[in-house]
């Protein structure tokens, strides 16, 4: 019996960003989901999964930990589907929002301490290029116009707590300052953005 | 689309609110005052509306953070955990009980003691699914195969390094002495999945799977022609 054979190229699963043509279909999934509907759920893991797996992996830097955390987020997107709002954010921005709310509530929780200096010092090296980041959304422009309005540093603490979870802690020592004088950066920082932002 | 309510009237909060807020959403608020801020959140709809606010201004910044197709068996840990709880099938085992109650016979009563063993949930009654991680010795490819026996299925994710341009990675299935059979060539990145052929779905229990490095396209002739990244053993699960 001869078994090699070949069973052809495989189609990959492009896990690019969700564009804007997709909103609609995300929200029509998502009022699906909320009616049970477990295809639906199941088309939507295939399409958001990986985008909330790794928004889960930048914040809790451990593959174990995230795969709970993902677990976390669709046993929740299940759930609460029906309380998506669709007016007041993009179906991708609520899920994003459910992810990392998770994934921050997880890494607060851990043993403190540990690992927190690491943790930081990695951070520097899992920033976007210059090309990663001329490709952002449309929509993103307006953060990004007010961020730049922030002295660089402040700019990049923001950054950093979203993208990679960093705490006070670590952003203290990033940026080598005392942690209250880091949080009142922080703070005065979200305020002119906000200021920038629904100006 | 992502959000206008920042163009309508902002409610009067206080900027050291819209502050904390911001702070709660970066998630940069120590543990005990995220949760503290977390309650206030409950009774002060304003507050919660201004949270909201700052998650759709921050959202685009996600926008950096490149997609990674999670492990084949992240999708059936959720599926489980959602569907196939524990609870439905002594749910199940209950409502057979029940049946049998309703036929009033003291035979029936008399297999209840059996009958509440077998009711119980049962490892045996789930479907043998079988896992492969394979990571290369430099831990810069690693790829997950998840294979389902009762429907044949295999879902495989692909994570880390992609093979050179030109180079495609190629998964093979070894069982015994048999020769490699390709399963066919991987994408360099993120989830896929591939039925396993019938006369093949007998030889993946306990097989080794491996992905060599190949021509574009796959090995020519069906036989691996490629140093082999990674290789690993399918488990039971």
């Amino acid at each position: 019996m001869r078994l090699n054979r070949r069973s052809g190229m495989l189609a990959p699963v492009q896990p690019g960003p969700v564009m804007s043509s997709d909103v609609a279909e995300l929200q029509e999934l998502l009022a699906q989901v909320a009616l049970r509907d477990r295809a639906a759920f199941q088309e939507l893991y295939r399409r958001s999964s990986p985008k909330l797996f790794a928004i889960c992996l930048r914040i809790l830097k451990d593959q174990q930990e995230a795969e709970d955390a993902l677990q976390e987020v669709f046993v929740k997107i299940w759930h609460n589907a029906d309380r998506y709002a669709a007016p007041l954010a993009s179906p991708q921005a609520w899920m994003n929002a459910v992810t990392r709310n998770l994934a921050i509530d997880m890494l607060r929780r851990r043993r403190p301490g540990g690992g927190e200096m690491d943790a930081a010092e990695r951070l520097a090296d899992d920033r976007p290029g210059p090309e990663e980041a001329a490709v952002m959304r449309s929509e993103g422009r307006r953060i990004e116009a007010c961020l730049a309005q922030l002295d660089p540093d402040r700019a990049e603490a923001v950054r950093l707590a979203y993208v990679e979870g960093a705490s006070y802690v670590e952003l203290a020592e990033r940026f080598d300052v005392p942690l209250n004088t880091m949080r009142s950066w922080l703070r005065r920082s979200l305020i002119k953005l906000r200021e920038c932002l629904t100006r | 689309m992502i959000d206008d309510t920042s163009r309508q009237d902002p409610p009067e909060l206080d900027p050291r609110d819209i502050a904390t807020a911001g702070e709660y959403v970066l998630g940069t608020l120590p543990l005990a005052e995220r949760e503290a801020f977390r309650r206030r959140l409950l009774a002060e709809p304003a507050l919660a509306a201004e949270v909201t606010r700052w998650e759709s201004h921050f959202d685009p910044i996600a926008d950096e953070v490149r997609p990674v197709g999670p492990p084949p068996t992240a999708w059936p840990k959720v599926e489980r955990r959602l569907f196939a709880a524990p609870s439905d099938r002594i749910a199940a085992g209950a409502a057979r009980l029940w049946k049998l109650l309703a036929l009033g016979s003291a035979l029936a009563a008399a297999v209840l003691v059996a009958l509440l063993w077998l009711g119980q949930p049962d490892r045996t009654e789930e479907p043998l699914l079988w896992v492969s991680d394979m990571v290369s010795a430099d831990s810069s490819v690693r790829l997950t195969a998840l294979y389902d026996e009762t429907d044949g299925d295999m879902r495989v994710s692909v994570a880390g390094t992609p093979p050179s341009p030109g180079r495609d990675f190629e998964l093979w299935l070894i069982q015994g002495d048999l020769a490699p059979i390709s399963l066919g060539v991987m994408p360099h990145e993120g989830h896929t999945q591939m039925p396993v052929p019938p006369d093949l779905q007998t030889l993946v229990a306990n097989a080794t799977l491996a992905i060599t490095d190949e021509p574009s396209g796959g090995a020519p002739g069906g036989v691996a022609t490629g140093p082999i990244v990674a290789q690993a053993e399918m488990r039971r699960i």
